[in-house]
């Protein structure tokens, strides 16, 4: 699946996205953010914020920034932020997931709600959560995972080629994420459509440093 | 654009120091010579967005 491929499903659903899934995923969205128990002044990511459906949950006394793909998800968040006056968001910016421009360790609480899924390639995605994500922070993901029951499974496993045309990829294994994406996880729940979908609170063990794939250029 | 919010924010490709431009609304990375775009205050913070500066530009 490919970022093309999710930008443009993204902007054929932007305009009708709060519709279609705003009711679904946001008992989720509420239980996450109830469960981040974040101390006041503390810096949280929210990645893939999309129309920003999540950001009015937020307590005030927090600094949220919001980072998304599609634009067009994120000129309606970011009218939500103004139309609401979210005084705790501090910004929502374009970004690649798998590649974010932020420091290493900016952010005390990063949270993925539903986005594990749908880029190109979830264990970058972790890698990078945990550069942007201070050591010791903590790491909320809303994903689904594939289903322990055999049959479930397989029907997922025949769904798979599917998910390019919606942007979804409903097949990833659980202990096998965990383990590649190098996450300590602390708990799990169950969130919304009968546990369909998992809430996994990790905590980052130690920050990943960023490791540039083309060596850069070093100043003698 | 926040200042705290500059804080954090880095070029995508060298995770370097970006200089934000008010006026342009950019932030520009003098390392890789990219300025990022603020379109309708949103930082678009992809290199394919980014606009490669002059030779002659200096910021």
């Amino acid at each position: 699946m490919d970022t093309q491929a999710i930008l443009r499903a993204y902007r054929r659903y932007a305009r009708v996205y709060d519709l279609l899934f705003g009711a679904i995923f946001h008992p989720g969205r509420e239980f996450i953010i109830r469960s981040l128990g974040a101390r006041s002044g503390e810096r949280i990511l929210e990645v893939g914020v999309g129309t920003g459906l999540s950001l009015p949950l937020y307590p005030e006394h927090v600094k949220v920034t919001g980072i998304d793909i599609s634009k067009h998800m994120l000129d309606i968040a970011r009218k939500r932020v103004e139309r609401m006056a979210l005084q705790q968001v501090e910004g929502v910016m374009e970004m690649d997931a798998q590649n974010m421009s932020f420091r290493d360790s900016s952010f005390d609480k990063v949270v993925a709600m539903y986005v594990v899924s749908v880029v190109p390639d979830p264990i970058a995605l972790i890698d990078e959560i945990r550069r942007v994500c201070k050591p010791g922070g903590d790491i909320y993901i809303v994903n689904h995972f594939r289903a322990r029951n055999p049959l479930l499974a397989m029907a997922e496993s025949l769904l798979s080629p599917i998910s390019k045309l919606v942007g979804f990829r409903p097949d990833l294994d659980l202990d096998r994420f965990l383990e590649e994406s190098g996450l300590d996880l602390v708990e799990t729940h169950n969130v919304n459509l009968f546990g369909y979908w998992k809430l996994l609170r990790c905590r980052n063990r130690e920050a990943v440093a960023f490791n540039p794939s083309e060596p850069a250029e070093q100043s003698p | 654009m926040d200042k705290k919010l500059l804080e954090i924010l880095v070029c995508p490709l060298c995770k370097g120091p970006l200089v934000y431009l008010k006026e342009r609304a950019e932030l520009v990375c003098k390392a890789d010579r990219l300025a990022y775009p603020i379109r309708d205050d949103i930082p678009v913070m992809l290199e394919e967005e980014a606009r490669q500066l002059g030779p002659d530009e200096e910021i």
